[in-house]
């Protein structure tokens, strides 16, 4: 009776399931369908189209101008849309061949930009052609122009967003589902209670009986297991080899498990910046050092301050990723430096970027960066990894004695042109003459090399 | 080798006596409760079987409980702007200067870490002592006030600027003097400041006051020759030196200066070319002076005078009436007469008197000894101590009328250091505005109402002139770490100066005064860190005045002094003046000579003590006709009899958690005329003594020879002759094909100072135990510096109850050696063959290793090392409230090296030979691409040593400093016969013999 009951209420339990594909499939259509049209409403909006050769003016514009200057955005100059409307096409031909001599002259617009900007002088162009200009101008007003109507699209989309409910529809529909099921079950549990009750009046003594005959028969049954059992248990050699084998199963499980006490390969925490490796290091082929500049000179590799990170976060904000917004990790760093983009001003009011630590050796093991890198010259993916390829870091290397030795039992010095290593490997040529000078040859497995 | 010479280390050696023979025989102080253990069985046991079972038990679950945990998450926090000069993990230098004599700061990540002399400066050469080297945990001291004091309560600086301003202006109307009461200050810019100060306050009268005062010498020399100055000595230009209770290698003015100029006429380079000086003492208690003469005699205080009349009587052909109460100093004093008018212009008399008659008579001395222009220089005077005692005095007695309106401290703590504390004290409760720049609530600023906290040396802007010509700067190396402000800077405040900022101030002097003089520019200047301009040419000077005046005075005053039992004050090498009093490098840096720490004590001859039924360690009551204190009593070997010698600079009450209360205050003995009555009392105090620590049971480990036998053979007494017997070697030969690094040191330059133990402290994180341990004997210092008395056995033959005999009579003549010792760095170490995790290894560069997260504690190691260098940590001193005098807070724990691992309870360390400046060293040759260089890896200790006398480097280079130094004939391995093979050339001892052969 009971198998029946439950296997009721496997049943219920997907029926549950069941609806609850059914009420959250329409959500899940109806979101994608208002995407699908936002995206449509964004592109046909882009309409006007372009007066000269935008197409050659984004090559120049983004070789020549994107350094100082964004479509929507005031970076170190201001944002260029819409400046066929501000200047006349004359005025800035003049301004971008030479923008220094037009402040010398007294141009009044000229001197306008140059206080507004803190009196810094635009780059002059001198190469650039009368058309070179145009086709920038162009591309600026192509730009310009779809800049302009994207963010109604953009504002769109989020309305949209808000009017589906995407969350709240979500919500409500499990919500629904929960309490029907919740209902169903309920229901079906007191259906399932009479039918028992009514069961066990009537045949009462059927079932009784039906279940000693059941356990008679399990009972002889079990009798020849058990006697199989007890043959088997007596056979020492068996249990020998059965507890033998268990020993050695858990103890090399344990014993391996013991080794890697501490060791934490694989440790990949939560950085309070969202920093990626694979977009800086991988996809715009940023060198290592250009960041971590002390691992050529230091035993540190130091994580970058937040001033090396402005070097290029001043102009790269990554807005087109966020519908014109600064990329919200990026804006960690400026709060960090309490720096304002708006006014490109840095504020009193810093907060240290506190990152998680992810290679921690012991303070008792003396490691030196410059050592490896300057000296050794190694990669730093040999011990670091494909961090190229890591979108959030892990550790990579055990970072265990043993995987330190056993780089410095096969790793060949690296003494090529370097004076000091000639002296010392003369004196220890005249022992080793052609064996392969490993960093252990030289005393690299010694105690005190690293731990002092 | 062939030595007659007996050396002990401490008294109770020498005399074998029984409880020392049993208690040497074992590693530690403590007996270990093996007995108990074997003997009772079971639960009656003081561990019983169960109990031990149980916390097994316990310890197995807690252990496997916490390995469960998750690795803890540590945070990285990188700067935010770095600055362009700092590389974290590269140390910056920066040059300063300590007490005038330039320095180079090891700054990490923006916090000094270490204190090293810099090579270029003329006056330390690189070298620096023991305080200076200690001073970078005065910066991190946890007693100093966080915020200036304002009635005893923490108050703005607006509210102290008001207070001050205000006070000054009432004393200014008043017509009443205002007192800036400072040590000696001899910074151009802080008098450019005083000055500026005066001239707003016309009232200001500048009143310098030294705790410890040479005005008796200044006095004296403006007596004699017009000229108020402290000279310059030039003992390296002086063949003869006597020296009467002058301890000029210790405590005398300039120490660091003269210990060099001092060695270079003793050391290897001079023995090669045949020359060595000779340096008698006349003095009361053993001083380290006294510790490196050739002869010494035993003086009482107030015959040292006596001995100057007649030593001048002796050169001047003249008779005196007064006579030594000592055959052996009469004697002595005809002899030095002598040996002095054979070496005239080659000549140095000095003594260590604050008399100014006395002085008079010492300057007639050199003057007939034609020491003027070329030992001694009155026209590039010093001016280290430029302090007047009778100017304070005078002030103590206007502030007692009540003229006095106004009084400011500078770098001066009076009520502590001044004779009469009492009567300065009183005093002081009548000046309406009182004022103190110290940085911490010491004995003075209590006593003040505002406490205008200044700047550590290592924060602040500055400048000295400490001798003549020689200009230092001092530079900030760290932002200020409490809210303080340079009293200087308080000082231009509150004169309403238009330069506000001190830095601008330094800067402006200098630019106007000394860079024209030298043709610097003050970018150079802050890189150089010192301005040396040529020195002046001396003029020939005549002796004015009277000497058989003086000298009818000078022995009236001596007959004042003469007592029964007479006090003799001195400074301690270690804390000086007793200023740095709370830094425990210092309190725990062993005396040279006594080798006490953490206490000052009565020291006693031996002899005379046993006459007045006193043994060592009993409590007494020295008694003076104003002041008393109770002290332990310390057997001194080489004291004067009927004499008892006592340090300054102990006894603060104010100075913080370290100092407060260690040693008794001396310094109101210094208002009596030096006679005392010792009245023994109830009760026995244990010093805390490094001396018997480690015995050598007797084995030839000093060698030494008289400069004579070295000039015959230079091998003599080292035990090189030639053939040494074949010795077998158990292990296979381990080769040291790249580097070998090795050790030789001169036991002939080895002034025993200490400067060396501090250095090795500050760069190895070694670390301070406090007075309990060390009475176990379980002080961390990796370098000690043993000292062993000595004396000549006329009869080799004699026995052993005819040696005791035979101390009664040379109690008070013995002689000293110093033997730094330090891992030995054994080819054939014996530690590392009994260790039974192998955790402490050789190196094929010649080092012995210590991998301290290998060991187990077993210590098998250190009962194995026939050196006993090796310390074990009892403790986690840097995390134990029982260790709160030093390590134990976080403020004070960034003075550590963050390149040497501070050591967990329960491992051994040792002396690693600084491998981390090793590594460090091959690492900026590999990374410049270049050979390294003999110099480019230093020591901490050889660095530091003002004598010179340790020299590193590597055997496999043949033209290395050590390696020459190595193949010296006076070169000898300590416990050679051993064949540990040590890794440590010492240079044996010469002595330019005693009297009878001049």
């Amino acid at each position: 009776m009971r198998n029946f009951s439950s296997g009721f209420k496997n049943l219920a339990k997907s029926i549950t399931l069941f609806t609850f594909f059914i009420f959250s499939l329409p959500t899940l259509v109806c979101a994608q369908a208002t995407a699908v049209d936002t995206s449509k409403a964004a592109t046909s909006t882009a309409s006007t189209a372009p007066s000269g050769d935008a197409a050659a003016g984004e090559a120049l514009f983004k070789a020549n101008c994107t350094s100082c200057h964004a479509l929507n955005k005031r970076v170190l100059g201001p944002a260029l849309a819409g400046v066929n409307n501000r200047h006349s096409e004359a005025w800035l031909l003049k301004w971008i061949k030479n923008a220094p001599a037009m402040v010398a002259s007294g141009d009044k617009e000229a001197l306008k930009i140059y206080n507004e900007y803190n009196q810094a002088a635009m780059t002059p162009f001198p190469q650039f052609s009368d058309d070179d200009v145009k086709n920038i101008l162009a591309y600026i007003k192509v730009e310009g122009d779809k800049a302009t109507a994207a963010p109604t699209a953009v504002t769109g989309t989020t309305a949209s967003a808000t009017d589906t409910g995407y969350s709240n529809y979500m919500i409500f529909g499990l919500i629904a589902v929960v309490i029907v099921a919740f209902l169903v079950i309920l229901l079906l549990n007191k259906v399932i209670g009479t039918l028992e009750r009514l069961l066990l009046k009537t045949d009462n003594a059927g079932i009784a009986l039906l279940e000693d005959e059941q356990s008679e028969d399990e009972n002889t049954q079990s009798k020849d297991k058990l006697y199989i059992v007890k043959k088997l248990v007596k056979n020492k050699k068996l249990v020998f080899f059965v507890v033998l084998c268990g020993v050695l199963t858990l103890g090399s499980f344990g014993w391996m498990d013991l080794w890697n006490t501490g060791v934490q390969t694989g440790y990949q925490p939560v950085q309070p910046i969202k920093f990626s490796h694979q977009l800086h290091a991988g996809t715009n082929q940023i060198k290592c050092q250009y960041c971590h500049s002390s691992a050529w000179k230091s035993k540190h590799a130091s994580i970058p301050s937040a001033n090396v990170c402005m070097n290029c976060h001043k102009y790269v904000q990554a807005t087109e990723k966020y519908n014109g917004e600064i990329s919200p990790e990026i804006k960690k760093i400026y709060a960090a430096l309490d720096y304002n983009p708006e006014t490109q001003k840095y504020g009193e009011n810093t907060r240290p970027i506190e990152w998680i630590r992810i290679h921690n050796l012991p303070d008792l093991a003396y490691f030196n960066h410059s050592q490896h890198v300057k000296v050794a010259g190694i990669e730093c993916q040999k011990c670091h990894g494909p961090i190229q390829e890591m979108a959030e870091v892990y550790q990579y290397s055990p970072l265990t004695m043993k995987w330190c030795i056993n780089c410095h039992r096969v790793t060949e010095v690296n003494s090529k042109g370097n004076a000091y290593y000639d002296k010392v490997l003369a004196a220890h040529e005249k022992i080793k003459k052609g064996e392969k000078v490993t960093a252990a040859v030289l005393g690299g497995l010694e105690c005190g090399k690293c731990h002092y | 080798m062939d030595s007659t010479k007996k050396y002990w280390k401490g008294l109770h050696e020498r005399n074998n006596a029984s409880e020392f023979v049993e208690s040497n025989k074992h590693e530690f102080a403590e007996a270990l409760p093996i007995e108990d253990v074997l003997e009772g069985a079971g639960l009656s046991a003081p561990t019983p079987r169960r109990d031990f079972l149980k916390t097994m038990g316990f310890g197995l679950g807690a252990v496997s409980l916490a390995a469960c945990t998750v690795a803890p998450t540590k945070k990285s926090v990188p700067y935010l702007i770095k600055p362009e000069e700092v590389t974290s993990g590269i140390p910056n230098y920066y040059a300063s200067s300590y007490k005038g004599a330039s320095i180079l700061v090891k700054t990490r990540e923006g916090r000094p870490i270490k204190v090293e002399g810099n090579p270029a400066c003329t006056i330390n050469s690189g070298s620096l002592d023991a305080q200076a080297q200690a001073s970078v945990l005065d910066l991190y001291d946890t007693a100093k006030l966080k915020t200036p004091l304002l009635n005893g309560v923490e108050h703005p600086w607006e509210d102290i600027d008001a207070y001050a301003k205000a006070g000054l202006t009432k004393a200014q109307a008043a017509g009443k003097t205002i007192a800036i009461v400072t040590s000696t200050v001899n910074s151009p810019s802080t008098k450019a400041v005083i000055a500026a100060f005066a001239a707003k306050y016309p009232a200001t009268k500048h009143v310098a006051y030294d705790a410890i005062s040479y005005s008796g010498i200044i006095n004296a020399n403006k007596n004699s020759f017009g000229k108020a100055v402290l000279p310059q000595y030039k003992f390296n230009k002086a063949n003869v030196i006597v020296s009467f209770g002058a301890d000029f290698l210790g405590s005398w003015i300039s120490p660091l200066q003269y210990t060099k100029q001092y060695v270079s006429n003793r050391n290897a380079a001079s023995l090669k070319s045949k020359k060595m000086s000779r340096h008698i003492q006349f003095e009361t208690g053993l001083s380290l002076t006294g510790t490196k003469a050739d002869s010494r005699i035993a003086l009482k205080p107030s015959e040292e005078s006596i001995a100057l009349v007649n030593l001048y009587a002796e050169l001047s052909g003249q008779a005196t009436s007064a006579k030594l109460s000592n055959a052996i100093a009469e004697k002595a004093i005809k002899l030095v007469a002598k040996e002095l008018s054979a070496a005239k212009g080659a000549a140095l008399v000095v003594s260590g008197s604050n008399d100014e008659h006395t002085q008079i008579l010492v300057n007639a001395i050199n003057s007939l000894l034609g020491s003027y222009g070329t030992t001694i220089d009155l026209d590039n005077p010093s001016y280290q101590y430029t302090g007047n005692e009778a100017d304070f005095m005078a002030l103590v007695t206007q502030m007692k009328a009540g003229s006095v309106g106004a009084v400011l401290f500078l770098d001066s703590n009076p009520a502590y250091n001044y004779c009469d504390a009492k009567g300065f004290t009183d005093a002081l409760a009548k000046v309406a505005t009182k004022i103190s720049f110290s940085d911490k609530n010491d004995e003075t600023a209590s006593l003040c109402d505002a406490v205008a906290i200044n700047h550590n040396y290592l924060e602040a802007w500055g400048d000295s002139n400490p001798v003549e010509g020689y200009y230092s700067i001092i530079q900030p190396t760290i932002n200020p770490v409490y809210n303080s402000r340079q009293a200087e800077e308080s000082l231009l405040l509150w004169s309403d100066s238009t330069v506000k900022d001190y830095y601008t101030f330094v800067k402006a002097n200098w630019e106007a005064t000394v860079l024209p003089l030298a043709g610097k520019t003050w970018n150079d200047v802050l890189q150089l860190g010192f301005v040396s301009l040529p020195a002046k040419v001396t003029s020939p000077i005549t002796l004015s005045g009277d000497v058989n005046a003086t000298i009818a005075i000078v022995i009236s005053e001596s007959k004042k002094m003469t007592a029964a039992i007479e006090l003799h004050l001195y400074n301690s090498v270690a804390l000086g003046d007793g200023k740095q009093g709370n830094n425990p490098f210092l309190q725990e840096l062993p005396d040279g000579v006594s080798k006490v720490t953490w206490d000052n004590y009565a020291a006693l001859n031996p002899k005379y003590a046993q006459k007045l039924g006193i043994s060592e360690f009993d409590l007494v009551t020295l008694k003076s006709d104003t002041y008393a204190i109770d002290l332990p009593v310390l057997f001194q070997p080489g004291q004067a009899h009927e004499t008892v010698s006592v340090a300054l600079g102990y006894g603060r009450q104010k100075v913080g958690k370290v100092g407060d209360g260690v040693g008794k205050n001396a310094y109101p003995f210094l208002a009596t005329n030096g006679a005392v009555t010792i009245t023994k009392i109830e009760g026995y105090y244990e010093l805390a003594q490094t001396q018997t620590h480690h015995s050598f049971e007797g084995r030839d480990i000093i060698r030494e020879a008289t400069f004579a036998e070295y000039l015959e053979n230079p091998a003599h007494g080292s035990g090189n002759h030639g053939e040494k017997h074949k010795t077998y070697d158990l292990w296979k030969k381990f080769e040291q094909p790249g580097h070998n690094w090795v050790m030789a040191i001169d036991l002939n330059a080895c002034t025993g100072c200490g400067a060396c133990i501090v250095a090795c402290n500050a760069e190895n994180n070694v670390p301070v135990v406090g007075k309990d341990e060390v009475v176990r004997r379980r002080e961390m210092h990796w370098i000690r510096i043993d000292r062993y008395y000595s004396y000549n056995e006329e009869n080799k033959s004699i026995t052993e109850e005819k040696e005791i005999g035979e101390i009664e009579g040379k109690m008070e003549n013995v002689s000293v050696v110093h033997q730094p010792m330090m891992c030995q760095h054994c080819e054939h170490a014996p530690c590392e063959t009994v260790c039974p995790v192998l955790a402490t290894v050789h190196s094929s560069e010649g080092i012995n290793h210590m991998a301290y997260n290998r060991c187990v504690g077993t210590r098998y190691c250190a009962n194995n090392c026939p050196y006993k260098v090796r310390r074990f940590n009892w403790f986690n001193y840097w995390n134990d409230s029982r260790f709160d005098n030093y390590l134990n807070n976080e403020f004070t724990q960034l003075a550590l090296n963050p390149d040497v691992t501070t050591r967990f309870r329960g491992v051994m360390e040792k002396c690693s030979m600084c491998v981390q400046r090793i590594q460090a060293g091959k690492l900026k040759a590999k990374i410049e691409k270049t050979t390294l260089k003999d110099g480019d890896v230093k020591m901490a200790c050889q660095q530091t040593c003002p004598a010179n006398a340790i020299i590193f480097g590597d055997a496999n280079d043949p033209q290395s400093e050590v390696s020459k130094a190595l193949t010296d004939e006076r070169v000898y391995y300590v416990l050679e016969e051993l064949n540990v093979q040590p890794g440590v050339g010492y240079m044996t001892k010469i002595t330019n013999t005693g009297l009878h052969e001049a």
